[in-house]
């Protein structure tokens, strides 16, 4: 393993308007590394900066000042680091279903991999092997991806950034609109291809259950900036900053956050209810109703 | 670069313009386009030229908007004034290579051209920037129910003509995502040459159609939720009025045919 971030932002700002008395700083002074093989949460509220952050990571969006670099190299550096960060980085935007277009499942989730320029056959390895990642039956391979329901479409649409097998998936609140089930799954996928492939997975996200599920690390950014950057412990302790951010805790961490208020004796950073039963647990045994 | 387009669009205000009567702002927006190709010289010209500014900064529409409108067109005056330029012979020669002629014709109908196409786009585009959708389709309407009488659907033709000004901007956004999604995917947009550039843009008109389906149908079943039928036996809940604005607006209009008949009939004609 290297000690080389794989990306890293120095100084990142990002401007809308530039020039114009309505310019607008969508993102500031950014410095984060994000290293490889973790599970970054992306929270903020609306109009934070998120989106425009991760549009910076894969090229799509320019610097007004400050650098990105994808594995040590400044993406900006030249035409062909910029389309090399487009497969480095794999971006996976906010309903991606709509961005389904040909004519069977199979050619759709090929699309990524022939802009790559790799043969055939790594190409239907890399189909398959994606499919698979997300439940996409073989059948169903060839079927139109606008016969589908909303829940494979969206995994199709998942599969075609997974199948460039990108060294950072990012994936833009990739549970919006779908039903519990659906979200468990998506869910669920993401688990297993950061586990089986060691991939760095980004999940910008509003659940903050779902983060505390599934992050290892979690970036809050608030007024265009980055208000904390850290464990997943140690961003949920700060409960109250949260809050005032217009984000929320998740409902157990308040529970518990509420506990402490009045004096019982529980742990800091309890924040999916698992964690809570074995901490009221560990307490009810400590005063002995409990064996 | 797409999100430049603003025809169509509309801008709050409570400028005068804003607050003209609809039905007048139409009549006197395609009586402008008619005044703007009857000047002959410099000088009437130069008076609707000074009109369109005037309307302009009357309108209180941020400068920076009506330059961003204009972007687009430039090509076109461009090229406009170079066809004229070259095609247009006639008065003394001032230039000749090969067997390009540039004459003083030419070069006094490029200048025509260009000025003319500029006011035509920035005068008319106020109409869209300074009245809503619903006061548009409402004007329209009243403008064309004559043609109820021979049993033309005016009513829809003026809720279609609405609909499709209302969702200019919402396409242009989804364009701009859809555009966006494909990148990340490596779709390159930028190279290549012709056939390869039209074979990139299938993947972005695809999903941009079903979308707009999608939305259509989204809309229709909305408008019949709220018991939309059509326009038999509808009323509107605000009536249109002319009011003193409207007057002093085709007040001003009268002078501006008048000064330009007469600069027409007191100088030169040029072109």
């Amino acid at each position: 393993m290297t000690t080389e971030p794989v990306i890293r932002t120095e100084n990142l700002t990002h401007l809308y308007g530039e020039g114009l008395a309505s310019e607008v700083a969508a993102i500031h002074n950014i410095n984060i590394e994000i290293m490889q093989g973790e599970l970054l949460a992306i929270i903020g509220h609306t109009g934070s900066g998120k989106s425009t952050l991760i549009q910076h990571f894969n090229g799509l969006l320019k610097p007004s000042t400050g650098r990105v670099f994808v594995d040590g190299r400044d993406i900006w550096e030249s035409k062909q680091a910029t389309r090399e960060s487009r497969f480095k980085v794999g971006l996976c935007f906010q309903y991606p279903e709509y961005q389904l277009f040909e004519e069977t499942v199979y050619k759709d989730i090929a699309f990524g991999p022939k802009n790559m320029g790799l043969d055939e056959n790594e190409i239907d390895i890399r189909v398959r092997r994606a499919a698979a990642f997300v439940g996409i039956s073989d059948d169903m391979l060839e079927r139109s991806p606008f016969d589908i329901s909303g829940g494979e479409k969206r995994r199709v649409a998942i599969a075609g950034v997974m199948a460039m097998e990108p060294k950072v998936l990012i994936l833009d609140e990739p549970t919006a609109g779908l039903d519990p089930r659906g979200r468990d799954m998506v869910l669920d996928l993401i688990r297993n291809y950061r586990s089986q492939t060691g991939n760095t997975v980004l999940l910008v996200s509003h659940s903050m259950e779902d983060v505390a599920k599934l992050a290892t690390k979690v970036l809050v950014m608030n007024n265009s900036q980055v208000a904390m950057y850290g464990s997943v412990e140690k961003v949920y302790s700060r409960g109250a900053e949260l809050y005032e951010m217009g984000l929320n805790v998740p409902q157990i961490t308040r529970i518990f956050m509420g506990l402490r208020s009045k004096g019982v004796d529980v742990k800091e950073g309890i924040f999916t209810v698992e964690q809570g039963r074995n901490e009221i647990e560990r307490l009810l045994k400590s005063r002995g109703v409990l064996q | 670069m797409i999100r430049d387009i603003t025809i169509g669009q509309y801008f709050f205000g409570k400028s005068f313009i804003h607050q003209m009567d609809a039905r007048m702002k139409i009549v006197i927006s395609l009586f402008f386009i008619i005044l703007i190709f009857l000047c002959k010289n410099f000088f009437s010209l130069g008076l609707v030229a000074a009109f369109t500014v005037f309307i302009l900064s009357v309108s209180q529409i941020p400068l920076r908007l009506i330059l961003k409108s204009l972007r687009p067109i430039v090509i076109i005056v461009i090229f406009t004034a170079f066809l004229n330029l070259f095609y247009t012979k006639g008065g003394r020669t001032l230039y000749e290579f090969w067997f390009f002629e540039i004459t003083v014709k030419g070069v006094y109908s490029a200048i025509f051209m260009a000025v003319r196409i500029i006011c035509l786009v920035a005068g008319t585009s106020l109409l869209t920037y300074t009245t809503t959708p619903t006061a548009l389709t409402s004007a329209i309407e009243s403008l064309l129910s004559p043609l109820k009488l021979v049993h033309v659907d005016v009513h829809t033709f003026a809720m279609m003509m609405t609909l499709a000004l209302r969702f200019i901007p919402t396409l242009i956004e989804e364009i701009d995502r859809i555009i966006s999604a494909q990148k990340a995917r490596g779709a390159d947009l930028e190279s290549g040459g012709l056939v390869k550039r039209a074979k990139a843009l299938i993947p972005i008109f695809i999903p941009l159609f079903v979308s707009a389906f999608r939305r259509a149908y989204e809309l229709a079943y909305a408008m019949e939720c709220r018991c939309y039928n059509g326009g038999k036996g509808r009323t509107s809940m605000k009536k249109m009025h002319m009011t003193f604005r409207d007057a002093v607006a085709l007040a001003v209009v009268v002078i501006l045919t008048s000064g330009i008949f007469l600069l027409n009939f007191k100088f030169k004609t040029v072109i």
